[in-house]
C-alpha cells in the first residue's frame, strides 16, 4: 500500500508491505524491516527498524504523524497519492506571491497590467503584528492582485499573480 | 486597604501563576474568559470565571468599561492585569480607581510617562541616567528627517507609544531612511494609534540585559538582580537567564543600581523591570521601562527565593516592601525558555492545531508555567507562546544542562513547537560561552535550524506503521501478494 510522507518539506514515497512475520517499509533507498509496539506511556511506542530500538511519543493528526524521539519532535505529513494527482498546481512557481503565512493586507502597489521590474514592492502585508513588503520575484507583468487593502488572507493564498513568462 | 478577592484580567500561563499565589494568601479568586475560548489551566485555579464577550478575544481582553464591569459585578476589590493587554495601560487604571478597584501594579500617572517612550527617556535622561544619542521626532517634526541623520547610522527607529519590538526599524543607509521612517510611522498608527517617533543610534551587537525593581510608591525601592534577554527573534525575547554571564560584579551592582534609581526618581510603586542596552564595551543606556510583571520574572524568583506576585499583592494591599536589599540574594543560575507555538525553519511562522498529546518535563530545578491543556486547541487568536520551562541550577553549566534534559523532555504533539530550535541555540557553543547579541539568532540561523542527522526512515517506519488504515489494508492483501512487497516504478 503507498503513501508519500514529507519530512521537512521533502517527500517521499513508500510502499508498506508484510512478508508474513514481519512488516517491510519499502523507500527508493531500500527496504526496511519494522515493528511498532506500544508501550505503558500515553502515546509511547518502541520501535525496531533498521537495527535499532528506539522509544519514541506518537500521535496521529488529520494530515500528519508527530514523533518526540531523541528528545526532538517531528513532524511526518502525510500526503493522499490520489489528491495530490488532482491538486497539481499549474503555472510556474515564481509567477505567484504566495501568503507565507496569514495576515492583513496593508496596501497594494500595483494593478493587473502593470510592468513591474524584480525587486519592486508589489504589496504591503501585515502577519503577527509586523508589517512586510512582498516584491516582485521577476521582472514582468502582473495579472491578478486577489486581495484589496484590509482583506485578509490565510496562510498559502496567493497574493499576487504575474503573467506567464514568454518564450 | 486589604484585598480579599482578585481578578486576574489575563489569560494563558500568566493567568495561572498569578492565580496560584493569590490562592496560596488566601484570596477569593476569578479569570476572564472568553466565550470563543478553551477551557485553559487558569480556569481549573481560579474560583470563578467571568465570560467576556467581544468581536475577537483580543478585543474582550481589551475591554475597558467591560472588564471594570465585570470587577464590580463579581466583588472584586483588586484586579491583577498579568502582562500584555491592558498591563501597561494608563486609562485602564483610572478607570479601576474611579470605580474604587485596586490596580496591582503602578498609578495611571507612571504607567503614562513610561508608556510614552519619548517623555520616559527625557525624564532618566534629565536625571543623568545614561541614554544612546538620538532624535525625538516630537521635538521639531520638521526637522525630523534631518536630525536623524546627524545621530548617525546605523540607528533604530522606533514608535513613541511602541513596545515588544513592534514598529521598529533598523536603517543603515541614508537612502532607505525616509521609505523606512514611513513605514514605522504607519506601524505605529496601527499597532499603537501613534504615529509619533524617534530614532536613535543602534548599538552593534548589543547585549539586552533588565533589572527587576519593586516600590513601595513612597519612594523605597529594592531590586531583584538583572536579567539578560539577548536571544531574540524579532525582536522578542525567547530565552532569559540570571545573572547575566556578561557583567562583572561591579557591573552588575552598577546597573541594578541605576535601574533602582530610576524607579526611585518616579516614587514607583509595585514590580516593573528596567530594560538597557549594553554594549559590547560594557556602556549601557536606558531602553525602557516596563511597569508590569515581565514574562521572565521566573528566572528572577529561582535565584531570589521571592514571588514576586506575592510581593506585588503586598504592596497593592499597602503592606509594603518585604525585604530590604541586604536580603535578596542572587544564588545559582536559572533559565527561561519560552515554549512557542512556531515553525523556528519557516522564519517562526506561528503554527496552529490541536494538542493531541502533552508531557511536560518535571524534576529537581525544574519549573514549568503552562498555559495550556492537553485536547486543548491553539489557534491564531493570542500570542504563539505556549508556556515556559524554568530551570534552576547551582551554575550556569548545570542551569544549561537541566534546561536541556527538560525541554528535550518536553513532549507537545499536534503542533510545531520551537522546543528542538531552543535545545539547538543552548547546545551551541557561543551561548554556552556566554558570547551572544541580540542578533545572535539571526546571524546563527543556519546554524541552529541545520537538519540533524537523517532519521527519515525510522520516522517514516513509525508514521506508516501507526496508520491503522495503512496498516489494514495491507493485512487485507492476500498474503501471497503481500510478500511480493509492491515496490515497482
Amino acid at each position: 500500500m503507498q503513501r508519500i510522507f514529507q519530512i521537512d518539506g521533502e517527500e517521499t514515497e513508500c510502499w508498506l508491505g508484510h512478508d508474513g512475520s514481519r512488516f517491510v517499509l519499502n523507500t527508493p533507498d531500500g527496504s526496511v524491516a519494522c515493528e511498532l509496539n506500544p508501550t505503558a506511556l500515553p502515546g509511547g511506542y518502541t520501535l525496531r527498524a533498521k537495527g535499532v530500538v528506539r522509544e519514541l511519543r506518537l500521535a496521529v493528526g488529520p494530515d500528519a504523524t508527530f514523533v518526540h524521539m531523541n528528545g526532538r519532535t517531528h513532524e511526518i505529513r502525510r500526503i493522499d497519492p490520489d489528491e495530490r494527482l488532482a491538486g497539481r498546481d499549474k503555472g510556474a512557481s515564481d509567477d505567484r506571491l504566495v501568503a507565507p503565512m496569514p495576515g492583513v493586507v496593508v496596501s497594494v502597489a500595483v494593478k493587473p497590467g502593470d510592468t513591474v521590474a524584480e525587486g519592486q514592492p508589489l504589496l504591503v502585508i501585515e502577519s503577527m503584528k509586523l508589517e512586510t513588503t512582498l516584491t516582485a520575484p521577476r521582472d514582468g507583468v502582473v495579472a491578478e492582485m486577489p486581495f484589496a487593502e484590509g482583506d485578509s488572507f490565510r496562510l498559502k493564498d496567493i497574493l499576487a499573480q504575474l503573467a506567464p513568462e514568454e518564450e | 486597604m486589604t484585598i480579599s478577592k482578585l481578578l486576574v484580567a489575563n489569560r494563558g500561563e500568566i493567568a495561572a501563576r498569578v492565580l496560584r499565589t493569590a490562592k496560596a494568601r488566601g484570596l477569593a479568586t476569578a479569570v476572564l474568559r472568553h466565550e470563543s475560548e478553551q477551557e485553559g489551566p487558569a480556569h481549573l485555579i481560579a474560583d470563578e470565571i467571568v465570560t467576556i464577550e467581544g468581536p475577537t478575544p483580543v478585543a474582550a481582553y481589551l475591554d475597558i468599561p467591560q472588564i471594570v464591569e465585570a470587577a464590580k459585578k463579581i466583588g472584586a476589590d483588586a484586579v491583577h492585569p498579568g502582562y500584555g493587554f491592558l498591563s501597561e495601560n494608563a486609562a485602564f487604571v483610572a478607570a479601576l480607581e474611579k470605580a474604587g478597584v485596586t490596580f496591582v501594579g503602578p498609578t495611571s500617572e507612571v504607567i503614562a510617562l513610561m508608556g510614552d517612550k519619548v517623555r520616559a527617556r527625557g525624564f532618566v535622561e534629565e536625571r543623568g541616567f545614561p541614554v544612546a544619542p538620538s532624535a525625538i521626532e516630537d521635538d521639531d517634526p520638521a526637522s525630523f528627517v534631518e536630525r536623524a541623520r546627524t545621530v548617525g547610522y546605523p540607528l533604530l527607529i522606533k514608535p513613541s507609544a511602541g513596545g515588544g519590538g513592534k514598529g521598529m526599524r533598523i536603517v543603515r543607509e541614508d537612502s532607505t531612511l525616509e521609505t523606512e521612517i514611513e513605514t514605522a510611522r504607519r506601524e505605529g498608527i496601527r499597532y499603537f494609534g501613534d504615529g509619533r517617533l524617534f530614532v536613535e543610534r543602534y548599538i552593534e551587537r548589543p547585549r539586552h540585559i533588565e533589572v527587576q525593581v519593586m516600590g513601595d510608591g513612597q519612594g523605597n525601592v529594592v531590586h531583584f538582580w538583572e536579567r539578560e534577554c539577548s536571544i531574540q527573534r524579532r525582536f522578542q525575547k525567547i530565552i532569559e537567564e540570571t545573572p547575566s554571564p556578561a557583567l562583572t560584579p561591579e557591573q552588575r551592582d552598577e546597573i541594578c543600581e541605576t535601574a533602582a534609581g530610576i524607579a526611585r526618581a518616579v516614587k514607583y510603586r509595585g514590580a516593573g523591570t528596567v530594560e538597557f542596552i549594553y554594549a559590547q564595551d560594557g556602556a549601557f543606556y536606558f531602553l525602557e521601562m516596563n511597569t508590569r510583571l515581565q514574562v521572565e520574572h521566573p528566572v528572577t524568583e529561582l535565584v531570589t527565593g521571592f514571588d514576586l506576585v506575592a510581593e506585588q499583592l503586598r504592596i497593592a494591599a499597602g503592606e509594603g516592601l518585604s525585604a530590604t536589599q541586604a536580603n535578596i540574594p542572587q544564588t545559582g543560575h536559572s533559565i527561561e525558555l519560552r515554549i512557542c507555538a512556531e515553525d523556528a525553519t519557516a522564519d517562526f511562522r506561528p503554527s496552529i492545531g490541536d494538542i493531541l498529546l502533552l508531557d511536560e518535563p518535571s524534576g529537581p530545578g525544574v519549573r514549568v508555567d503552562s498555559g495550556i491543556l492537553d485536547g486543548g486547541k491553539v489557534t491564531t487568536d493570542f500570542d504563539p507562546m505556549l508556556s515556559k520551562l524554568i530551570v534552576h541550577g547551582r551554575d550556569r553549566v548545570e542551569a544549561i544542562a537541566r534546561a536541556r534534559q527538560a525541554v528535550q523532555n518536553y513532549v507537545v504533539l499536534g503542533v510545531t513547537t520551537n522546543t528542538g530550535y531552543l535545545d539547538a541555540i543552548l547546545a551551541h557553543p557561543d551561548f554556552a560561552a556566554g558570547n551572544v547579541s541580540t542578533g545572535f539568532l539571526a546571524e546563527q540561523s543556519e546554524t541552529l535550524t541545520a537538519p540533524a542527522e537523517d532519521i527519515s526512515e525510522l520516522l517514516m517506519a513509525a508514521a506508516a506503521l501507526s496508520d491503522e488504515r495503512l496498516v489494514g489494508d495491507v493485512m487485507q492483501i492476500p498474503e501471497m501478494y503481500r510478500k511480493m512487497g509492491g515496490w515497482r516504478n
